[in-house]
């Protein structure tokens, strides 16, 4: 997927954008997501498209502001731009994993440079994000940020009628085996780890591949479109679903 | 004052007042002028030095010699009789044209028997060798006070016997030395002074020619050249080397903007496209679907011109990083397992067959990421371009001269001669190649990595493309090699 500046659906219009699943899971969580971010109008487009989506946004323009409002409003995520007035918002991260606050951070940039991406998760960032970037995949970043799967000794994973065994390297959806090949398994491993969740392209070519860039062909889409061409059977009710513009989602119930 | 040279400039910020007081011709206060100033007055210091050394050296040598001809003759007279004495004393004093000889005979108790000096030197030894001494010549004439080199000896009556010489010849010749020197000096320093001056001149005159050049360049007038003659002199050297230098810029600049109107339509086409959408969109659709099917339009032309930006970017970012320190072991033959894994199933959906040959395990020094990114694109490049049915080969080989290679070869259509160089342009896209999507950036990207690495790229002309990464060995690199094995797909 391309880099997009904003693809945010029109408030209102239900469905927009999505023509083959329904927006993004709704934020059950009422999570309180503070944003430290200069520029007033990139703030207002995030604020407005995660409150569209339930989050609970805190907006503050400056480090030092920011720093306060983090310590005085513990909110459950924070997206932190990287240059800001007052104190830079890798200073900001950095102090408050000082004071042992571990609330997942996201950070947001201008400069792409594979070195500074680096330093910002080396300075106690979770994840990177460079602008221009779709709102789409800051939510979709955020989501996956907050509910980070739990490190369990678990060793099989349950989506729905979806079963996947970690140590025989099994996977089933209901009584059918489904014969997978490893890269495939190592992408539903990981869908299934967070199912529910909005998952685009690059976070998969990340996360799955450890690719760090955007390859011209689609691989994902050719990747996803043989695992869903396993996993979802002919006359069984979809569970992989493709969010145009956007991702994926492994849904548990259709 | 017209176009500053350069020495105006150093001088003006020394005085930020604006004028110097006393304005002093300029070449006064070139540096050339300073230092043929500096040579010349060395030169006369050292003249000066030898002169004097030559001066003292002869004052000496005929001091000695009077002392040993004076010495002589006391020693022959002093031996004659007391009239054979007289006699040779008057021959002597008459057979003496310049008055340089002195001699005289006084009596026990001092008062003179003879000769033409006035009385004994007080403070003249007597029987002692040849010395200088104050004496008073007398003759008729007059008295003269002398310092001269004299000689005493008692003889056995009990009178003294002085002789003496005048020893001014040592003077006349210092005299004639402080002429030559006048003469010889004074032109050959005002002779070091005008050289000087020329040479500040004809510099000062050469650097305001070169400071007209480079006003002109600046003025953006890119064809012109520092004035250049054909002679083995440093300034020309010079004038070469930046003449060099500016030849290269202005092919840089050419290209540079070449590139920019390249870039400039390779953006607009696609936002040209999504605006036109728009704007049909805005004025045809009536239904909800319809408007979103135009803002899905536009989205993706946008997207379109972002990923070509982000393109751009990242081949700056690459080109102008220098080799990072962050450079690790990459084991090649698993990243290019990785890559082939990556990439098969899209070979597989165009009945491509992707293959990987590795001979060996080698281990390249370098950003494992990047080096995936180069791979990764020319094996997607090689897909794109082959046709369905193709085959694509992505080998690990050993070259001969301690080198690794990365070979991608394809049955597509390869790259022909002419086109081998044009390919590594930014945003060549190959007339056949037209329908094809992409931003015809990816062999750049490829190409940069691999500079930066110090790896070089070679592209194999002929049907069916070969496109190599050739790894030069690092000293103490490991090689094991490994029985071939083949991984086939499809």
């Amino acid at each position: 997927m391309a880099l997009v500046f904003s693809k945010r659906m029109v408030p209102g219009i239900p469905g927009s954008g999505m023509a083959d699943a329904p927006a993004v899971v709704e934020n059950q969580l009422m999570a309180k997501v503070l944003l430290i971010e200069d520029d007033s109008e990139t703030a207002e487009e995030i604020t407005a498209e995660l409150a569209d989506r339930g989050f609970e946004v805190e907006w503050s323009a400056n480090g030092i502001e920011g720093l306060d409002k983090a310590r005085s409003s513990r909110p459950d995520a924070m997206i932190v731009d990287r240059l800001l007035p007052g104190m830079d918002g890798l200073t900001v991260i950095e102090a408050l994993r000082k004071e042992q606050v571990r609330t997942p951070v996201l950070v947001l940039s201008a400069l792409g440079a594979v070195d500074d991406r680096v330093r910002g998760l080396r300075m106690g960032g979770d994840d990177y994000l460079t602008k221009p970037f779709a709102v789409v995949e800051l939510v979709a970043r955020i989501e996956a940020l907050l509910r980070r799967p739990v490190e369990s000794r678990e060793t099989l994973l349950r989506v729905g009628p979806l079963e996947l065994d970690l140590i025989e390297r099994t996977a089933k959806r209901g009584d059918r085996v489904i014969e997978l090949l490893p890269r495939e398994f190592r992408l539903l491993e990981y869908m299934m780890q967070r199912s529910d969740q909005l998952l685009t392209r690059a976070m998969l070519l990340e996360e799955v591949w450890n690719y760090k860039f955007v390859p011209a062909t689609n691989l994902v889409d050719v990747h996803m479109g043989r695992l869903r061409h396993k996993v979802d059977g002919p006359g069984e009710a979809p569970m992989i679903h493709n969010v145009r513009g956007a991702g994926f989602i492994l849904r548990s119930v259709s | 004052m017209v176009p500053a040279t350069y020495a105006d400039v150093d001088v003006k910020q020394g005085h930020p007042g604006g004028e110097i007081p006393m304005r002093q011709p300029q070449f006064i206060r070139s540096n050339t002028f300073h230092w043929a100033l500096m040579v010349a007055g060395v030169f006369a210091v050292f003249v000066i030095v030898l002169f004097g050394f030559i001066y003292w050296q002869i004052d000496d040598y005929l001091t000695a010699r009077s002392d040993r001809v004076i010495t002589l003759e006391v020693e022959g007279i002093a031996g004659l009789s007391p009239e054979r004495r007289l006699e040779a004393m008057d021959e002597r004093l008459k057979q003496d044209p310049r008055g340089v000889q002195l001699a005289a005979i006084f009596a026990a108790d001092g008062h003179r028997i003879t000769g033409n000096i006035e009385s004994l030197p007080p403070d003249l030894r007597i029987d002692g060798p040849a010395q200088a001494a104050n004496i008073v010549k007398t003759n008729g004439s007059g008295r003269q006070h002398q310092v001269v080199r004299t000689i005493a000896r008692r003889m056995r009556n009990g009178d003294v016997l002085v002789l003496g010489r005048n020893v001014d010849e040592a003077r006349e010749i210092s005299h004639v030395v402080g002429e030559a020197l006048a003469l010889g000096l004074l032109p050959a320093f005002l002779l070091c002074l005008l050289a000087g001056a020329w040479l500040s001149v004809r510099a000062q005159k050469r650097v305001e020619e070169v400071n007209q050049r480079v006003q002109r360049i600046i003025a953006g007038d890119l064809r012109e050249r520092l004035p250049h003659r054909n002679i083995d002199e440093p300034f020309s050297k010079l004038a070469g080397i930046v003449n060099g230098m500016l030849d290269e810029m202005e092919t840089l600049i050419h290209a540079l903007a070449g590139v920019g109107n390249d870039i400039a339509h390779d953006l607009r086409t696609p936002l040209t496209r999504a605006r036109i959408t728009l704007e049909r969109g805005r004025t045809n659709a009536t239904t909800l679907e319809q408007l979103q099917a135009v803002a899905d339009k536009a989205i993706a032309g946008i997207d379109q011109s972002l990923t070509i930006i982000t393109a751009l970017l990242r081949l700056a970012e690459i080109e102008n990083s220098r080799r990072s320190a962050s450079f690790a072991d990459v084991p090649l033959h698993d990243m290019l397992r990785e890559v082939c894994d990556i990439y098969e199933p899209i070979a597989e959906n165009k009945n491509i067959t992707l293959q990987v040959g590795v001979t060996s395990r080698v281990t390249v020094r370098g950003d494992r990421d990047l080096l995936i990114e180069a791979v990764a694109n020319l094996v997607d490049n090689a897909i794109k371009f082959t046709p369905e049915g193709g085959r694509v080969d992505i080998e690990l080989l050993r070259g001969g001269g301690g080198e690794t290679i990365v070979q991608v070869t394809d049955t597509g259509s390869g790259i022909n001669e002419q086109e081998r160089e044009a390919v590594l342009r930014r945003f060549y896209r190959s007339d056949k190649i037209r329908n094809t999507p992409g931003v015809g950036l990816g062999l750049n990207l490829v190409a940069a990595i691999v500079k930066l690495h110090g790896f070089r790229l070679a592209i194999h002309p002929g049907p069916g493309c070969r496109v190599e990464i050739i790894c030069p060995d690092r000293e103490g690199t490991k090689q094991q090699i490994l029985p071939a094995t083949r991984q086939t797909v499809s």
